[in-house]
């Protein structure tokens, strides 16, 4: 084998690496070592400038695998892989060597050791890039059609979305009737727009495209393949089963809401209502306002039940949705009756951007707001004869001891993960602390999950208003039909391979893939073990139960771990 | 101790002129008042919104020595007719408390 050329570029990031990291002492030692033709120093190796340089570099002197010692390859992996392979470099001859998070800001304390401890690193790198191999992405045929768990709002319009793109698209609900938590009610914040005929008209238009089958008292039975080739097995009605091949899947499962615990803010007493069931009331009520038989003339809102706490009970964050919805109901309260006096017991009013409009919509029309602080919450007791009574601290009035009487106190509650542990179990979904499911960033990668081709969308990734359920959901429909209508997956090259002159075909590993990726293969020679590279996810399992070290993941071979170990403890 | 009366504003007939519910307590009125008066406007109007009838009838004598100069009207940021309020409380005092 002729002797691979190597060049080794460090990075000083500006300052962020070399204000600790003695770059040029780096460049000098990694120059020494063998295979290493060129040596050298960017300023930001990620500039467009400091790409050119390394691509001149890389053409003119032949290199067959690059080092950049740098930052985290969470940051800009994908961006030099890209790089080399503008230079006609396989990209997976690249290495990126962290030298910034895991060396130079970790020991801004020591500079002479966080810069041995570069020199090591790079070493390692370059032991890698030696052995380094060139590899090509697996690709894959991706199925044109994707189903959409949950026919709530967000899953309704992304299933019409899809299936007006062209793909074939099964929606999958669990209740008897589409159109989740929003269906039967009248008047929606914040343009009061009826549930039931948004509700109505998607499904109307979901009945007319010709490319959307709606299941609904349906339940997900089981997941096989995976992202571009997943089969699922679903039920209907309890008996019927069929099987669909889908090449993503989107999750809107929508939401709980909380429910407060016994004599929480007098929950669980007569007149004592969450919001919800407050606006079931009014949307089921004409022109009478009345509860128990008797007219209401006062109403009190207690705000943030069971959200933004800090001790045990209850949940930590903000559901963000219901200052909005109770400030709503509060001005269609004003509206059915301008007689009735609303009182909001509030923490903080958090009607944000155009929603503010409501608040003071509620504020003109008459509802007087009285600020509580967490040491000292609403007190809710019964009176006899008289309803409710509510005794707090208004931090608006100088923290003076307020006593209210009134007919009818509505909690107003937040929303909670809903219950889906079965379809978690199936799907591998990831799940966050909070229970909600976890998105892979918040920020760039909103609404994929790590589990790929699988996404999520509307409130089961969190609470959030309707239009932002529906925002997501529209932003799955771009993930997953970019996915399927490519008609191609491409994935990494890192699968298990099996070293055949090694292999005993004593098939430990098999049992030991989690994936079922391995099997067994009758050959000339005698019996071994088989990868079916689109399963396996190169987790490595398989690679540590082999006692012959006969399977390797490609691009992590034994020969150049050691290689990589070596280099790092000389 | 206040007790909450929601009927207070309509039975004094202080609904249709009376808008201090958007007031948010920032305190420009009191910094800027020339009488100094012994309470703040921002919490009389509360009282009002609350419906305490007898802190109202507690506190005549500042409502009275308003000099109704209208230099907080001008600056309120929630555009608070402060002054007018003031006048509409003098009225329901003179006719429902008074019967003047």
């Amino acid at each position: 084998m002729t002797e691979k050329k190597i060049g080794a570029f460090i990075c000083r990031c500006g300052g962020n690496i070399s204000d600790y990291v003695d770059v040029e002492q780096v460049r000098k030692e990694i120059a020494r070592e063998d295979n290493v033709t060129v040596a050298g120093i960017n300023m930001f190796s990620c500039s467009d400038a400091s790409q050119e340089d390394m691509i001149a570099n890389i053409r003119e002197n032949g290199l067959d695998g690059i080092v950049i010692a740098s930052c985290s390859p969470k940051l800009h992996l994908n961006t030099f892989r890209a790089m080399a392979e503008r230079a006609g470099l396989n990209p997976y001859q690249y290495i990126q060597v962290n030298i910034r998070e895991q060396c130079s800001w970790a020991h801004t304390h020591n500079k002479d050791a966080a810069t041995r401890k570069a020199v090591s690193l790079v070493r390692e790198g370059v032991a890698k890039a030696k052995l380094s191999e060139p590899l090509t992405p697996i690709e894959l045929t991706a199925q044109p059609s994707v189903m959409v768990i949950g026919a709530g709002l967000a899953g309704m319009r992304a299933a019409l979305a899809l299936g007006e793109m062209g793909v074939t698209v099964y929606l999958v609900e669990a209740a008897p009737e589409p159109g989740g938590s929003i269906k039967g009610r009248k008047s929606l914040f914040p343009d009061n727009s009826s549930g039931h005929e948004l509700v109505e008209s998607l499904l109307e238009r979901i009945r007319a495209n010709g490319n959307i089958v709606l299941y609904t008292s349906a339940e997900i039975l089981e997941k096989t393949g995976s992202v571009g080739n997943f089969t699922i097995r679903i039920q209907v009605d309890g008996k019927n089963e069929t099987t669909l091949s889908v090449g993503a899947v989107i999750v809107s499962t929508g939401s709980g809401s909380y429910r407060p615990t016994d004599g929480e803010f007098g929950f669980g007493l007569s007149c004592v209502l969450t919001l919800n069931q407050y606006i079931d009331m009014l949307d089921s009520s004409t022109d009478t306002f009345l509860l128990n038989g008797r007219k209401i003339r006062n109403i009190a809102y207690i705000y943030c039940v069971g959200s933004r706490r800090t001790g045990k009970e209850g949940n930590r964050y903000c559901s963000r949705y219901c200052c909005s919805a109770a400030v709503h109901t509060a001005v269609r309260t004003h509206e059915v009756d301008p007689s009735i006096g609303q009182f909001h017991f509030y923490r903080d009013i958090r009607t944000y951007g155009a929603y503010e409009e409501l608040y003071h919509e509620a504020l003109k029309k008459g509802s007087v707001f009285l600020k509580y602080g967490l040491k000292d919450p609403p007190q809710v007791t019964e009176v006899s004869g008289s309803g409710l009574r509510i005794r707090a601290k208004d931090l608006l009035t100088g923290a003076e001891t307020v006593e209210l009487e009134t007919d009818l106190v509505v909690l107003v509650t937040g929303m909670v993960p809903g219950e889906n542990s079965q379809l978690i179990d199936i799907l591998k979904l990831p799940v966050g602390k909070e229970g909600f499911f976890n998105e892979i960033h918040p920020k760039l990668r909103p609404v994929e999950t790590v589990m790929d081709g699988i996404y999520i969308a509307g409130a089961c990734q969190g609470p959030k208003t309707l239009s932002e359920s529906v925002v997501s959901g529209m932003a799955a429909v771009a993930k997953s039909a970019s996915l399927v209508l490519t008609g191609k997956v491409n994935l990494d090259p890192f699968v298990a391979r099996v070293l055949t002159e090694k292999c005993t075909g004593c098939g430990e590993c098999i049992s030991s893939c989690p994936y079922g990726a391995i099997s067994m293969k009758e050959t000339p020679d005698g019996t071994v073990v088989e990868i079916t590279e689109s399963l396996c996810k190169g987790e490595g399992a398989c690679v540590a139960i082999c006692n012959e070290e006969a399977l390797e993941i490609k691009g992590y071979g034994h020969n150049m771990i050691k290689a990589m170990i070596e280099a790092l403890g000389g | 101790m206040i007790r909450v009366n929601g009927e207070f504003r309509q039975r004094a007939r202080l609904d249709k002129n009376f808008n201090a519910g958007q007031c948010f307590n920032c305190g420009t009125c009191t910094a800027l008042c020339p009488v100094g008066m012994a309470i703040l406007p921002r919490q009389l109007f509360r009282y009002v919104l609350l419906g305490a009838e007898e802190k109202i009838v507690e506190y005549s004598d500042s409502i009275y020595s308003c000099l109704l100069c209208r230099m907080c009207e001008e600056n309120c940021p929630e555009g608070v007719l402060i002054a007018e309020n003031i006048r509409a409380l003098r009225r329901y005092l003179v006719e429902d408390v008074y019967h003047i």
